[in-house]
């Protein structure tokens, strides 16, 4: 299968190539090596999973959760996105469609190949979180983050005592990872769901994530929010987090910043001193408060 | 003196120059006036040497150059290819600042988790012979007031000093990538007529004329950086006085690119027919769009928050990093900015903060 990558040059992908490095470049930790999609999921209408293999039928790299891939395309360049989840021989992202790559990733087919290289960044730390109440809060794409630490702490249950997932977007089309949401992990752990407005195909909570938090009073004691949605989503969360006694140290999020090397070098990606791609995008809200508000 | 210094008169500078051509790639500062740069020298251009100033372009483009490719990729199967770096390259003439901000470049490059490969296999194979400052070639330069030795340049591998008579410099080999060009230089001594002007230090011809200028006139511009000065401009991240710094700030990235020690880049790439090359670029934090998200959203939407930002990173930031400051007082960005903007009044106003 021959397929345009939305840049008017073709792919080839059904012609895998022999060797994805055919020179010393593993030593150079900006070239990205090679994988193919083998499996692509529409979460909303401007959501995909893309499932990503080595085009040398490995895994690319086993990432912890929370961290990040910087995944390319040859004619349009590279963008960092977080890594939603993995398997045997594949990773996962979830991609929003928001600027010139995130469209040429999804004009992409199964079968289809992309550069990956990482992974980048810190990571959600599962050893301190053992033996703790845990509260997943997610808006919009914000889910695709916590959802690699969702799956961590499911597959490792034993470790971590009550799990809630608080999830919110705009109606029930921007619910991402609806099979998670409505099959897969109700059984294993609280799960709540709301959107903005009213709807006809909606018939469970209508609301903002933010109300919708403090509605529920979850109890501060010995428990970890982890965050991440809009910025004004967080804002508002963090109040209600506040209120209910949720401690800075007990808050986690993951936060955003342009990024280019995904090694810490090219200085892009800093507040203050540290740079996200390295020292990040992991931060408990006590961390984010020693740094200078630009975020 | 001891044998690790030998003095070169002027007349047969380009004598011993030449003698490195065959061992290196050689860049020394040519030209005159604006155009004077750190050039490839080759025979031909031995006579343009000039060491009289210092160029505006760092001589950091030649271990982290203003644009090169990071690696090439085949459009129809996504292989990449890395070019290689492997010449000998031997800087001639760095001033002691520059020196300092390669030092800096080291740090961000070398340090804290990945290393930078094209910077690691460039700075392996360079040999820097610096140049002491025994006049400070820029009216603006504050190096002694960033901690600056304008005569010393410890981690250069060989450093050259005009002697007080004028006419001839003494050379300190201070490394063992310095002592292969002593090699070259000894070897010349023997093998050709310019034996004398190749006087080994520890011989009598150590006049008082062809001891090292010690007492030059050095920077006019001074001041005061206080220790805490990187906790004074944080507790001031918010006074207003910021925007008032930037105001006349035109964006336009040339205190960045005279700077020795900016090291921010740009990746981005170019698609030709044949091949894509993934190529990195110096970039400034002073850009609009430097961290404007795929989303429109910009953390540092005005000149005072990049402006701010520019001079924290110098001033606070990377000290809190690695543990120096990222500015060696070259005083180039205060030379070169055309509205006038001087990193030494963020300085004074910074340190009188708090
Ligand atoms: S050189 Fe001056 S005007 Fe140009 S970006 Fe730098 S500070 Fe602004
Ligand atoms: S900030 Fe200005 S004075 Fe300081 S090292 Fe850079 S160019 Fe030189
Ligand atoms: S993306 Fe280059 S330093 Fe973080």
């Amino acid at each position: 299968m021959t397929k345009n990558n939305g840049n008017g040059n073709a792919i080839n992908s059904s012609r895998t190539p022999a060797v994805a490095h055919d020179c010393s470049c593993e030593s150079n930790p900006l070239v990205p090596t090679l994988c193919e999609i083998i499996g692509i999921t529409e979460e909303t209408g401007d959501v995909k999973t893309f499932r990503l293999r080595g085009t040398d039928g490995q895994k690319p790299f086993s990432p912890m959760p929370g961290q990040l891939a910087m995944i390319s395309l040859p004619r349009t360049g590279e963008a960092m996105f977080s890594i939603t989840s993995q398997g045997e021989d594949w990773i996962e992202s979830s991609i929003k469609r928001v600027g010139e790559l995130t469209e040429d990733l999804h004009d992409l087919e199964v079968g289809d190949i992309l550069g990956v290289r990482g992974p980048y960044g810190n990571h959600f730390p599962v050893e301190e979180l053992k033996g703790k109440n845990l509260l997943f809060v997610g808006g919009g794409i914000g889910l695709a983050p916590i959802r690699s630490l969702i799956l961590y702490v499911l597959d490792h249950r034993e470790d971590y005592l009550r799990l809630d997932v608080l999830y919110g977007s705009r109606s029930f089309q921007d619910l991402v990872f609806k099979a998670d949401l409505f099959e897969n992990w109700p059984g294993l752990c609280g799960t709540h769901i709301t959107v903005d407005a009213e709807e006809s195909c909606w018939d469970g909570h209508v609301g903002f994530v933010p109300n919708y938090l403090e509605e529920k009073a979850f109890s501060p004691d010995n428990c970890v929010a982890v965050i991440c949605g809009p910025p004004i989503m967080i804002k508002f969360c963090l109040d209600k987090l506040a209120a209910m006694g949720f401690s800075k140290e007990n808050i986690i999020t993951t936060l955003e910043m342009r990024m280019k090397c995904g090694i810490g070098k090219c200085g892009r990606c800093n507040i203050g001193s540290k740079y996200v791609c390295l020292d990040g995008p992991v931060f408990t809200l006590a961390e984010l408060d020693e740094l200078p508000d630009e975020k | 003196m001891d044998n690790k210094t030998i003095t070169i008169t002027k007349d047969d500078l380009a004598t011993a120059i030449r003698a490195l051509l065959p061992a290196y790639n050689v860049y020394a500062p040519a030209g005159e006036g604006e155009r004077l740069a750190f050039a490839a020298l080759d025979e031909s251009r031995l006579g343009a040497i000039n060491l009289t100033g210092s160029p505006v372009i760092p001589p950091k483009e030649l271990l982290f150059p203003r644009s090169e490719s990071l690696y090439t990729l085949d459009p129809e199967t996504g292989a990449a290819t890395v070019p290689e770096i492997a010449e000998s390259t031997l800087i001639f003439g760095v001033r002691p600042c520059d020196l300092r901000g390669i030092e800096n470049l080291d740090a961000a490059f070398l340090e804290k988790g990945y290393v930078d490969s094209n910077y690691a296999k460039r700075r392996e194979n360079t040999t820097i012979i610096a140049l002491a400052c025994v006049t400070s070639p820029y009216e603006t330069c504050f190096c002694e007031s960033m901690g600056g030795d304008p005569l010393a340049a410890k981690g250069a591998d060989v450093l050259l000093t005009e002697t007080k008579a004028g006419d001839a410099f003494t050379a300190a080999f201070q490394t063992p990538k310095g002592l292969q060009v002593k090699l070259l230089w000894d070897s010349l001594a023997m093998d050709c007529g310019s034996a004398p002007a190749m006087t080994e230090g520890s011989k009598p011809a150590m006049t008082e004329g062809s001891k090292p200028a010690m007492t030059g006139q050095h920077n006019t511009l001074r001041v005061t950086k206080p220790d805490d000065l990187p906790q004074r401009l944080m507790a001031a991240f918010d006074d207003p006085h910021w925007a008032v710094l930037s105001e006349a700030c035109l964006g336009c990235g040339t205190c960045s690119y005279v700077c020795p020690t900016c090291y921010c880049f740009d990746i981005d790439r170019e698609s030709g027919a044949k091949e894509i090359t993934e190529y990195r670029c110096w970039d400034c934090c002073m850009f609009s769009d430097y961290s404007r998200m795929a989303g429109g959203h910009n953390p540092r939407p005005t000149k005072k928050e990049r402006l701010r930002n520019r001079y924290l990173h110098k001033l606070a930031y990377f000290d809190e990093r690695y543990g120096m400051t990222l500015c060696v007082g070259c005083g180039r960005c205060i030379a070169k900015c055309p509205a006038s903007l001087d990193i030494t009044e963020v300085i004074e106003w910074g340190g009188g903060a708090l």
